[in-house]
């Protein structure tokens, strides 16, 4: 710490703190436009000179200047006072002025520091700016009139997004913010540079004109798309969200988001929500009462041995639990999520590796830690947050990064990172090849050494010396080598990689093998070290916890599937699950559903699957609900509900909760108490309420027993070589198939495609946009053909996420498919 | 005091008034000239054949009877304007605020005071019947 004097005042800072954090940490206001807590100083504006005396009372930027012992400033003189103003004129000299129509009128630092010192007229004339709006994507509206030069968007995408889409253009009075050659912006479309802008030149034009920043209630909430689980501010107005607002002060991202989280919130209002339940009746759904409704799907689930229950893991904590109340209330073993696979690298794979089913690391390890391995590029898509913190990791604090993946992405342009690209589906049997060599190297950990299986699983693991393993995944025994060495020897290093529907070869026995290198390598704990598991959806970790998925004899979810063709099971309770679009194999879903007795669905949207449905309930959003979510890394999150729910829906909890009743249980009928149930009867969550979870949240307490188990590795089969490897996988707009609902995500990323790698695509005369048909044993389908430099020969990717052309008409759900491919 | 000086007094002033011009105005075969400061019935201005609101919500927000509800769209020029416009006069107390926040001298209040009507919803002024107040 450093004394210094500030305003008169003894105040303590850190020792590099600068003088604008050290005034603000001791509460002292000193204004600022081109500072960000979340960039490096930049000193731009001046707007937040301060005289040092030291300095021989020259004035000096705050943001810029770091603290030192006995330092005397003086924040606010005359001086400084005519120089902050000498700024501003100079800032409105060219600027329009047009507050009226501009949507940051309200919320402009401008606008506001004009008015703060009273900067009425301008003792200097010259022209406004007369530069062209980019108005060619529709999310961002570039307006660069408005445009006072402070950088931080500039800063913000090369720092923090890591995409680089805007820079200085010109000279002098010339200069602008501009793309490349001065075009369009096509980026990422993550939004972070409108939300750091200070003035209204970046605008996000889904809310154009929607309304003022403060007619708008701004409420917190967590983000309902993926497994960060980043906070989220709602700008909310008559009972309809907006928008989403910048909190610079929330959550480990300190409110960065995604293209998801920022532009994906329109699905909360959309005019397509269900508003009442819906009942088949002569082959057609009508309207009808909740009474009704619940009374008929109490007395269909009631016989629990026919009836099966999907949940989609967007549901609350407190919702799982009660539904496995609900589940074994009616004597049903038969409850699952995430089509029974996405889960089982932590349910079965961390369970028996790590004695628990959850991840050692947290989100907030990944910039402490000395070097990352990160199984699929594809992390920084399903998981665009986290892939903002690799990218500080790797760029600002020295950290080390390796990708083993299928095909080339962005993480792998981060300076220094290293992305071994190996055969589609041999992860696991390249991760079993690092392993043996971290024996061979002889770089075990002691801890690791001394487990009573490690003689066992060394003898086992020999036949995947990186020499055999070579071939099979496509990296050669030196590279798998120096991998190898360089994470073992690493002093901290930690292991991600994401799981969910698309990534089917991420399952239990990748998760053992990591877990195994984790293991040898002593990197199972502590700070900066473990392994952290990315879960596709929202409450993935949280569905987990819970325990929605089937012990002993239940069935899990895709073999629900199956005994509802073998009529075992007559009755299937979905809640917000989309199988028909997302679960692997089309056909088989749908034959399976026709098949039912009883189909009765919760749902936020009229979807695909609920055409199959007898009786299909409204659900309410997470912004209309109250709740717990558990991210990755085992953050437990409170939200409450930010707007009235959708006209008649229920929440799952209220549908729940009166089926217990229904069908002769006892329920508690808020979530709190829930909670309370939950906090009491599992250890990670023991002492969490709602009251001390707070805004901050609170991680789950894991405890770890670590077992060297040897993974079941089967080597990829060998296609043939006219065929191609299908890989299917996320992207970085969507999340599930909810994010087709929001406007933003849909903008920039409206249908599906099929990517593959340029060489193949000048071998088969194929361009981009042309229409190819791709065949596999179950099935063919038509798509649009996407060129790219990413995907290696003999691959192709399709997203996931669509309902329209969905990709299980050609994928059963194994981890690479082979298909044909032609013009 | 003499019991008759009060009806003497009281008296004495009818007897006045009995000469003097009257003051009652025949309204309404006669019309009071008001003020040009008069704050009755809003108008929008026009400037080029459109409103020159911009759909601020200045007016909105300044309102204390909160009787103004402005609805922004954008045009195809990109160009901010207000698709709804309308100021409910029964809530409304004239009290000019509007006026006096409009940046762009969008909106006046005119002379017209007789508001009267048979139905609540006639009280509702859209931004066409505020047009037309030339
Ligand atoms: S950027 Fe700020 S000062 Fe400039 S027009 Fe918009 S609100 Fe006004
Ligand atoms: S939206 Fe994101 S990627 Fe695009 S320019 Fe802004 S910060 Fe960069
Ligand atoms: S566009 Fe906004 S953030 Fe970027 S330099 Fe201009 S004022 Fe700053
Ligand atoms: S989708 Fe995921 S990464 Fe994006 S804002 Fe939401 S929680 Fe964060
Ligand atoms: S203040 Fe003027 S410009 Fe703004 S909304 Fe009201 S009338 Fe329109
Ligand atoms: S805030 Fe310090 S120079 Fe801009």
């Amino acid at each position: 710490m450093v004394n210094l004097t500030i305003d008169n005042r003894q105040v303590t800072a850190p020792r590099n703190a600068t003088i604008y954090e050290a005034a603000k940490i001791n509460g002292i206001h000193i204004p600022i436009l081109c500072h960000d807590n979340k960039l490096k100083p930049f000193g731009a504006c001046r707007m937040c000179l301060v005289e040092v005396e030291q300095m021989k009372g020259r004035q000096i930027p705050a943001c810029t200047t770091p603290v030192t012992e006995g330092m005397i400033v003086t924040t606010s003189t005359p001086d400084i006072i005519k120089a902050r103003k000498l700024v501003l004129e100079l800032l409105l000299l060219n600027h329009p002025l047009d507050c009226p129509v501009c949507d940051k009128g309200g919320d402009c630092d401008l606008q506001n520091l004009s008015y703060d010192y009273k900067i009425s007229s301008n003792r200097f004339h010259d022209q406004k700016f007369q530069h062209k709006i980019d108005y060619n994507n529709p999310l961002i509206e570039r307006d660069m009139n408005r445009c006072i030069l402070c950088g931080k968007c500039v800063r913000i995408c090369d720092e923090i997004v890591s995409f680089g889409a805007l820079t200085f253009i010109g000279r002098g009075i010339e200069t602008k913010i501009g793309c490349e050659f001065d075009e369009a912006l096509n980026c990422e479309f993550c939004g972070s540079c409108v939300s750091v802008c200070p003035v209204g030149a970046l605008l996000a034009r889904p809310f154009k004109f929607k309304a003022r920043f403060w007619a708008m209630e701004k409420k917190r909430s967590i983000c309902g798309y993926c497994g960060t689980g980043c906070n989220l501010t709602l700008g909310v107005k008559e009972g309809k969200v907006l928008t989403t607002v910048y909190d610079e002060n929330q959550g480990f991202h300190r409110g960065q988001l995604c293209v998801r989280g920022r532009f994906g919130y329109q699905f909360i209002n959309n005019e397509k929500r269900l508003k009442k339940p819906l009942i088949r009746k002569n082959g057609a759904l009508v309207e009808c009462g909740w009474d009704e409704a619940l009374q008929l799907a109490a007395s269909k689930i009631r016989n629990g041995s026919e009836t099966a229950a999907i949940a989609t893991p967007r549901l609350t904590n407190e919702e799982f639990f009660l539904f496995r109340k609900l589940m074994k209330g009616i004597g049903s073993e038969n409850f699952d999520h995430a089509a029974g696979y996405a889960h089982k690298a932590l349910t079965s794979g961390f369970a028996r590796s790590l004695g628990s089913a959850a991840s050692t690391a947290m989100v907030n390890d990944i910039q402490k830690s000395d070097m990352l391995l990160v199984i699929k590029t594809d992390s920084y898509e399903t998981h665009p947050v986290i892939g903002f913190e690799i990218n500080i990791a790797v760029k600002d604090k020295g950290v080390k990064l390796n990708i083993v993946s299928d095909k080339n992405g962005k993480l792998g342009k981060l300076p220094g990172a290293r992305t071994f690209v190996h055969l589609p589906g041999s992860e696991t049997l390249l991760i079993n090849a690092l392993c043996s060599s971290v024996i061979k190297q002889k770089l075990v950990s002691s801890t690791a050494a001394s487990l009573p299986d490690f003689k066992e699983y060394a003898k086992g693991i020999e036949a995947f010396s990186p020499e055999k393993a070579a071939s099979l995944c496509g990296i050669s025994p030196e590279e798998i080598n120096s991998l190898a060495a360089d994470f073992a020897s690493s002093k901290k290093a930690m292991i991600l990689f994401p799981t969910g529907v698309a990534y089917p070869g991420h399952d239990s026995e990748l998760a053992t093998a990591l877990a195994n290198l984790a293991i040898l390598a002593g990197k199972v704990e502590g700070e900066g070290c473990g392994l952290l598991c990315l879960p596709e959806k929202n409450n993935s970790q949280g569905a987990v916890d819970t325990g929605f998925y089937p012990t002993g004899k239940g069935l899990d979810a895709l073999s629900v599937f199956d005994a509802i063709e073998d009529g075992r099971i007559k009755t299937l309770f979905l809640a917000g699950e989309n199988p028909v679009v997302s679960y692997p194999d089309e056909a088989r879903i749908k034959r399976a559903l026709e098949k039912l007795d009883f189909l009765v669905l919760t749902t936020l949207f009229p979807t695909e699957t609920a055409e199959y449905a007898d009786l299909v309930l409204p659900a309410s959003s997470y912004a209309e609900k109250e709740g717990t979510f558990t991210s990755a890394g085992g953050h437990v999150q409170y939200f409450a509900p930010v707007i009235p729910k959708a006209g008649d829906s229920r929440t799952d909890f209220e549908i729940i909760s009166s089926l217990i009743k229904l069908t002769g249980g006892e329920a508690a009928s808020n979530p709190s108490e829930i909670f309370a149930e939950i906090a009491s009867t599992l250890d990670g969550y023991a002492g969490m309420t709602y009251e001390n979870l707070g805004e901050n949240g609170a991680f789950t307490a894991v405890k770890t027993r670590p077992a060297l188990i040897l993974p079941q590795t089967q080597a990829p089969a060998l296609r043939k070589p006219e065929e191609f490897s299908l890989v299917t996988g996320a992207l970085l707009y969507h999340n599930g198939t909810l994010s087709q609902f929001g406007e933003g995500p849909m903008h920039v990323s409206p249908e599906s495609y099929a990517e593959i790698s340029r060489k193949d695509a000048s071998r088969l005369g194929i361009k981009e946009n042309d229409t190819i048909t791709l065949t596999s044993d179950s099935g063919s389908m038509q798509l649009a053909a996407r060129v790219s430099l990413r995907i290696p020969e003999g691959v192709v990717f399709i997203p996931n996420h669509f309902s329209a052309n969905p990709v299980n008409a050609i994928w059963s759900g194994k981890p690479v498919t082979p298909v044909a491919l032609s013009r | 005091m003499n019991p008759f000086t009060p009806i003497i007094k009281g008296l004495k002033i009818t007897l006045d008034h009995l000469f003097k011009k009257p003051v009652t105005r025949q309204y309404p075969t006669e019309r009071p000239k008001v003020s040009p400061r008069f704050r009755g019935l809003h108008a929008l201005n026009m400037s080029h054949d459109k409103a020159k609101c911009v759909a601020c919500y200045l007016c909105p927000t300044v309102c204390p009877a909160k009787c103004i509800t402005v609805e922004a769209a954008e045009d195809a020029n990109h160009d901010k304007y207000a698709a709804v416009y309308e100021i409910d006069m029964i809530r409304c107390i004239f009290c000019g605020y509007c006026v006096e926040a409009c940046p762009v001298d969008a909106i006046r209040m005119t002379g017209e005071f007789e508001l009267a009507n048979y139905r609540r919803e006639d009280f509702i002024y859209t931004k066409e019947r505020l047009l037309e107040k030339k």
